[in-house]
């Protein structure tokens, strides 16, 4: 008889499937057992987005080491196409959901396809200005994106704050299994290899134009997805808030402070920012910028990993060794949600091992 | 026909102003590698302190020269030794320097928001709406002193890098600072005078930006962008190759305003990036800057 070791794929472990099902499934039942008011089940959907959308940036900027910041373009094309499509055809919102997030995608591969030959800052600074002249030439799209005015949803046909709850949920798990599939199959070796040094990874066939593509055209997907959510969510989009420069760089901010290139790190950060957005900021609005610039500053100085990088210092500390590719639990508990949990905290170090 | 005088005229002027604010960005990743996000938060507090001067003390912009650019190297210095200096250099060290730039600059916004509120400002002198009429184009005579002063600072830069000797050692560690070392060149101290000197570069950008637009504490994002597809366009090679990029980011802008809605004359520098980045990935003139 086989046991489920051999059953799974060789990049799944059993730990990891059960840790993800079991966080999944505290995760789906948590406000039918727990109660909780309608506030916080709201807002824990919405992290269930960013978690999502941190995770889908991560694919590439951490696996591939190109740090974008212009990810607020595909989130901007995702929301916009996915109400024009639930506005014109009244379609279920799944299905413009899907639509809003392939077209992102399809974007994303338009330009990112001549830009991701550029390396590291160089195509940094281009997805700036990327993510700028979408911002320009949407936000004078009158048709198609109401201009200033923004775009309302329909109210009928939509779907309702309480359940996002679960799509949020199901999107936020998708993005978890797919980042794990990244980094644990051959693709992850490729995108580790590509990395690690492009030319090398080109002389022992792993076609770093390939795999660039393949992760900025999920990664957009994804985002482009996380968009359309956002627009089911308030109902209203205008293109300042969804193409604006603060958009890309908020996911930088989860991911960097998370942890860049970990899968438990983005998911942190995206909680982490939910929170400060919500408690902090809201009392503090005018030290918004100050202080994410103060986080990164410190993070990039003393803790390249950010804050699942420093989990880790902790629980070395602490007595704990990670034994090989299982790691339970242990970093990841509920509190921080679920791909916490699912996440091993396997926060390899991709960042600091690179040459000098 | 006028017109296309007056425009022509107006593309080489802006050329004068976006060469000196290239410049700095160029320099910086000459020779250290580095990407200085910081560039665009530079350039914002430049012009701020050219407001400060001339709106409580009634200096004059242009004699505020001597104030904001040894300020702005002060600062370069500041922030090359107190961050910068604990980062790798080079290919690798490129997205973390990258990063922890980016964070300085939100914090200068952060700062510039707080002092000055997000209100846009402009500096408004005696002479800002002068102009002088040559062969029926009428010049505006900012924008006249702005170029002569950028064209100035390119002619400075060129002496100094090629004919002095510490020009000569910021061009040797450009190319092998290893072997700087062995012949006795102190690289530790070349990299902050460069990141210096790139600083105060984009502070005196700044400055000139700020005798001809209004600005507010999220300004710098765009200078930062076109200087960016300066270098790109140009090569880092030569104060030469970044005048010609500058003068074709210029042209394309000014010219596009015949075909074009306003609005979207910021994005053609965007566009004319992807353009090269796709046909001429080695720069317009050769000079390979992408690795």
């Amino acid at each position: 008889m086989r046991t489920l070791r051999q059953r799974l794929p060789e990049w799944l472990t059993p730990w990891a499937l059960v840790a993800f099902l079991g966080g999944l499934g505290a995760l789906y039942v948590a406000p039918l057992v727990l109660g909780t008011g309608a506030y916080l089940h709201n807002l824990m959907g919405l992290t269930f987005m960013f978690v999502a959308g941190a995770l889908a940036w991560n694919w590439v900027g951490g696996y591939v080491g190109q740090i974008s910041f212009g990810h607020a373009a595909m989130f901007g094309v995702g929301g916009f196409v996915s109400a024009r499509i639930l506005l014109a055809t009244g379609m279920p919102f799944v299905v413009g959901w899907i639509v809003g997030g392939l077209v992102a995608g399809l974007f994303a591969l338009l330009w990112g396809h001549p830009t991701l030959r550029l390396r590291g800052p160089y195509f940094a600074i281009a997805t700036i200005g990327v993510g700028e002249a979408t911002r320009l030439i949407m936000t004078y799209w009158e048709p198609f994106t109401g201009g200033a005015s923004g775009v309302s949803l329909p109210i009928q046909g939509g779907v309702n704050k309480y359940s996002l709850y679960w799509y949020g949920l199901y999107f936020m798990a998708a993005a978890v299994a797919v980042s794990y599939y990244l980094r644990k199959s051959r693709i992850g070796l490729g995108l580790l290899a590509i990395k690690s040094d492009v030319e090398a990874a080109g002389d022992v066939g792993v076609s770093a134009t390939y795999y660039q593509d393949l992760m900025l055209f999920l990664s957009g997907t994804f985002v482009g997805i996380a968009g359309a959510f956002y627009a089911s969510y308030f109902s209203f989009i205008e293109p300042g808030d969804m193409f604006g420069f603060q958009r890309s760089i908020s996911f930088v901010l989860m991911t960097v402070i998370g942890g860049i290139g970990t899968i438990l790190g983005p998911a942190l950060g995206a909680v982490i920012f939910v929170i400060l957005q919500e408690f902090l900021i809201a009392s503090y609005p005018e030290l918004y910028l100050g202080m994410y610039g103060g986080l990164i500053i410190l993070i990039i100085l003393f803790e390249p990993l950010g804050l699942s990088g420093l989990l880790v210092r902790i629980a070395r500390r602490a007595g704990y060794r990670p034994r090989g590719q299982v790691a339970g639990g242990g970093v990841g508990s509920a509190a921080a949600g679920g791909p916490a949990a699912t996440s091993e905290a396997e926060t390899t170090p991709h960042m600091v091992e690179e040459k000098t | 026909m006028d017109q296309f005088l007056s425009l022509v005229v107006s593309a080489v002027l802006l050329a004068g102003l976006y060469a000196a604010m290239a410049y700095g960005l160029g320099l910086i990743y000459g020779v250290l590698r580095i990407v200085n996000l910081a560039h665009g938060g530079v350039i914002m507090a430049g012009a701020y302190t050219t407001w400060v001067l001339f709106t409580r003390f009634g200096i004059d912009p242009y004699l505020a020269i001597p104030i904001v650019v040894p300020l702005a190297f002060l600062f370069g210095v500041a922030l090359y030794k107190g961050l910068v200096r604990f980062l790798p250099r080079g290919a690798a060290g490129g997205v973390q320097s990258l990063l922890l730039l980016f964070g300085v600059w939100l914090v200068m916004q952060n700062v510039a928001y707080l002092l000055f509120s997000g209100n846009d400002q402009a500096i408004r002198t005696s002479y800002s709406t002068r102009g002088l009429s040559l062969l029926g184009v009428i010049i505006p005579l900012n924008r006249l002193v702005v170029f002569v002063i950028g064209l100035l600072t390119l002619a400075v830069l060129h002496v100094l890098l090629t004919r002095t000797y510490f020009g000569k050692a910021i061009r040797a560690v450009a190319q092998n600072p290893d072997s700087c070392t062995l012949v006795g060149i102190d690289v530790e101290r070349i990299y902050t005078v460069t990141f210096a000197l790139g600083t105060a570069l984009a502070g005196l950008a700044g400055l000139l930006l700020s005798t001809l637009f209004a600005f507010n504490p999220s300004a710098g994002a765009v200078e930062l962008l076109k200087s960016f597809v300066i270098v790109v366009l140009g090569g880092l090679g030569s104060v030469v190759g970044i005048a010609l990029g500058a003068l074709v980011l210029a042209t394309v802008e000014v010219f596009s305003i015949l075909v074009l809605p306003s609005f979207l004359t910021s994005a053609v520098g965007f566009v004319l990036l992807v353009l090269v980045l796709v046909f001429r990935p080695g720069g317009l003139f050769g000079q390979r800057v992408l690795s």
